[in-house]
């Protein structure tokens, strides 16, 4: 707590700017920038810059940047140096995603890289305006859910192998490589961190208590990069979680004669909504009162579209056409989750 | 028991991709589709196996566009026409080049030297997409579509002055069985003016207003000309006041059957079987 403190003292400190000043950052871009019709967008050091679409900038490249500082916000801001990154594992993760876009057609292509890997596809595109409008947004940018699947597919394959103890290292290894392939999104780095205190937790015999583990994931977040506190995704995978564990057993008493197989996405999305809908129509000033269910409707399809498109996009960088193959068959799914979307949007 | 429905699922989902191939496979007719793609242009033609994107747009919107219309395995573009190197026509072909397959580009030697531009140019290049240059009287055929080129004429090749790029566009005529369409580009009175004098404007089906609606790219002789009963401007969200008011005053006095507005109608869709042809919406 201490060490939180202090941090969050320094943060505060290295804030300190005025209008007209100058700044040059030499950063590593740390997530994957925005794109808009003339313009991608990033975030270094709690500053969002506004640069010209091209040359394209990448998760994981390192840049020189300027900009002025005018009412916390920086203007001008001018792409001094770029250096692209040529880690493996990022070249991985792009490989995927172009061949994701160059399988399937928009929007499909940009549905299953989202969902997969957190991609975020251009914000001029009209399906991106409906799931804005249908509160469904959270499928499409990496959520929690992509590290609790990671983690039990490789759990099953790593317990064939290796011993229980072995075969957790593992996937605690491969968690992380995940969470550093789909670009460190907060609600995966939250995810990561919940998922590996309780394996450690049930390593050493201890029962862990998922609330606590929930804090304790936010205390080392924010230790680590403070400016995440301003970061919505963050906030909302936070409240999500929280009210996911306080509100999902009331909620399941209030729908005692709903169907079996709708009532556990319908709950889930309810409790949920209860913690993340203020923030929602405090950030946007709109809230979709049919986002419950659309959400309902829809949640049962994403599993299916991140098994068979992780499958396609695996296969697909070894062997294209067989890749291909099998994304076609995410494609009904993919299909009916975007008419769902805009109907009601 | 858990393998079999893991199976049932695979087989389900194997016949709802064919059922949608099925529908989303239309080879009977052919379309036109001008895109909702913002503040720029961008046109569709297809029939088959075989599609013709004009212009691309100022951004990635086109991608809904050819999402929408083209069968979902089809990454394939037999042909794409960039009439001029403005941002608002190219913009979005930089987003199809990298996704999409791309056989053949015809364009006018006018290039720009933006840094976009470059983009656009390095993609081209890199993928060694083979590349025509349009010139007047250039006749091409791909399966049932036939275009035929009306500009820029020989005389305007070599090095094109920024404010000329507009009268270098490439003009064409898109015919599919009977049905006809003009396609304009951003075209300006001089250039209209002079197709006009030739003799060059024939008489269509489907216009494509030139340049968004602006107020100087229209001539009573176009409209006069090429007498359309249908017209689409292609215009966007944008300051300057396109479509222009005379310019839809003018379309009105002609007696043009249907006038579609991109930003209000979205996309715009016309289907033939070849012998007869009807707006879809």
């Amino acid at each position: 707590m201490l060490v939180f403190i202090i941090r969050l003292f320094i943060f505060n400190k290295s804030l300190k700017f005025f209008n007209g000043h100058k700044i040059r950052i030499s950063a590593k871009v740390s997530q994957e920038p925005s794109k808009f019709s003339n313009s991608q967008k990033f975030n270094l050091e709690g500053f969002n810059f506004y640069l010209p679409k091209y040359p394209q900038v990448n998760y994981g490249d390192k840049v020189v940047v300027e900009g002025t500082v005018e009412d916390g916000k920086v203007i001008n801001a001018k792409l001094i140096d770029l250096i692209k990154n040529e880690n493996v594992l990022l070249g991985f993760r792009k490989k995927i995603i172009s061949f994701y876009q160059s399988s399937l057609p928009q929007p499909y292509s940009s549905l299953v890289a989202g969902i997969i890997l957190g991609y975020k596809s251009e914000q001029t595109s009209i399906f991106w305006n409906q799931l804005r409008k249908t509160g469904t947004m959270h499928v499409v940018v990496a959520s929690g859910m992509n590290v609790i699947f990671v983690a039990g597919f490789l759990m099953s394959i790593f317990l064939t192998f290796f011993s229980r103890r072995k075969s957790a290292l593992l996937v605690l290894i491969g968690v992380w490589i995940y969470a550093f392939i789909s670009g460190f999104e907060a609600p995966i780095v939250r995810s990561s961190i919940m998922f590996s205190i309780a394996l450690v937790a049930q390593l050493f015999g201890r029962l862990s208590f998922s609330i606590n583990a929930l804090f304790l994931s936010v205390l080392v977040m924010l230790v680590i990069k403070p400016a995440w506190i301003y970061d919505l995704g963050f906030i909302l995978s936070f409240t999500a979680t929280a009210s996911l564990m306080l509100f999902t057993k009331k909620v399941d008493k209030f729908l005692k004669y709903i169907p079996k197989y709708i009532k556990t996405d319908l709950k889930t999305t309810l409790a949920a909504q209860i913690g993340v809908a203020p923030i929602l129509f405090v950030t946007f000033g709109e809230f979709n009162l049919l986002s419950p269910l659309v959400n309902t409707l829809i949640l049962w399809a994403v599993p299916l579209i991140m098994i068979i498109g992780s499958l396609g996009g695996l296969v697909g960088l070894i062997i294209p056409s067989l890749g291909k193959l099998i994304l076609y068959l995410s494609y009904p799914l993919t299909w009916y989750f975007v008419s769902i979307v805009g109907i009601f949007s | 028991m858990r393998i079999w429905k893991i199976v049932y699922m695979l087989e389900l989902l194997v016949i709802a991709s064919l059922v949608l191939a099925f529908f989303s496979f239309n080879n009977r007719k052919f379309k036109l589709i001008s895109c909702d793609a913002g503040q720029g242009n961008a046109t569709l033609a297809l029939y088959g196996n075989t599609q013709i994107l004009i212009d691309g747009g100022p951004d990635a919107k086109v991608l809904d566009c050819l999402g929408s219309y083209m069968p979902y395995w089809d990454n394939t573009l037999e042909l794409v026409i960039l009439t001029h190197p403005d941002k608002d026509h190219f913009g979005g072909l930089i987003d199809v080049f990298q996704r999409y397959e791309i056989l053949n580009l015809l364009k006018s030697k006018a290039t720009n030297s933006s840094q976009d531009y470059q983009v656009l140019e390095n993609i081209v290049g890199g993928k060694g997409i083979n590349t025509l240059y349009a010139v007047d009287g250039l006749d091409l055929r791909l399966g049932k579509i036939y275009l035929d080129i009306l500009n820029p004429r020989g005389l305007d090749e070599g090095i094109i002055e920024e404010k000329d790029l507009n009268n270098s566009s490439v003009v064409l005529v898109l015919r599919f069985g009977e049905f006809k369409a003009l396609l304009t580009g951003d075209v300006e009175i001089e250039g209209i003016n002079r197709l006009a004098f030739e003799g060059k404007i024939p008489d269509v089906d489907f216009l494509q207003v030139p340049h968004h609606g602006s107020k100087n790219n229209i001539t009573s002789g176009l409209l006069r000309l090429s007498s359309p009963e249908v017209a689409v401007i292609s215009v966007g969200e944008n300051s300057y006041g396109h479509p222009n008011k005379e310019v839809l005053d003018l379309l009105k006095t002609y007696n043009i059957g249907k006038v579609f507005i991109t930003i209000q109608d979205k996309d715009v869709v016309i289907e033939s079987s070849g012998a007869s042809w009807w707006v879809k919406k």
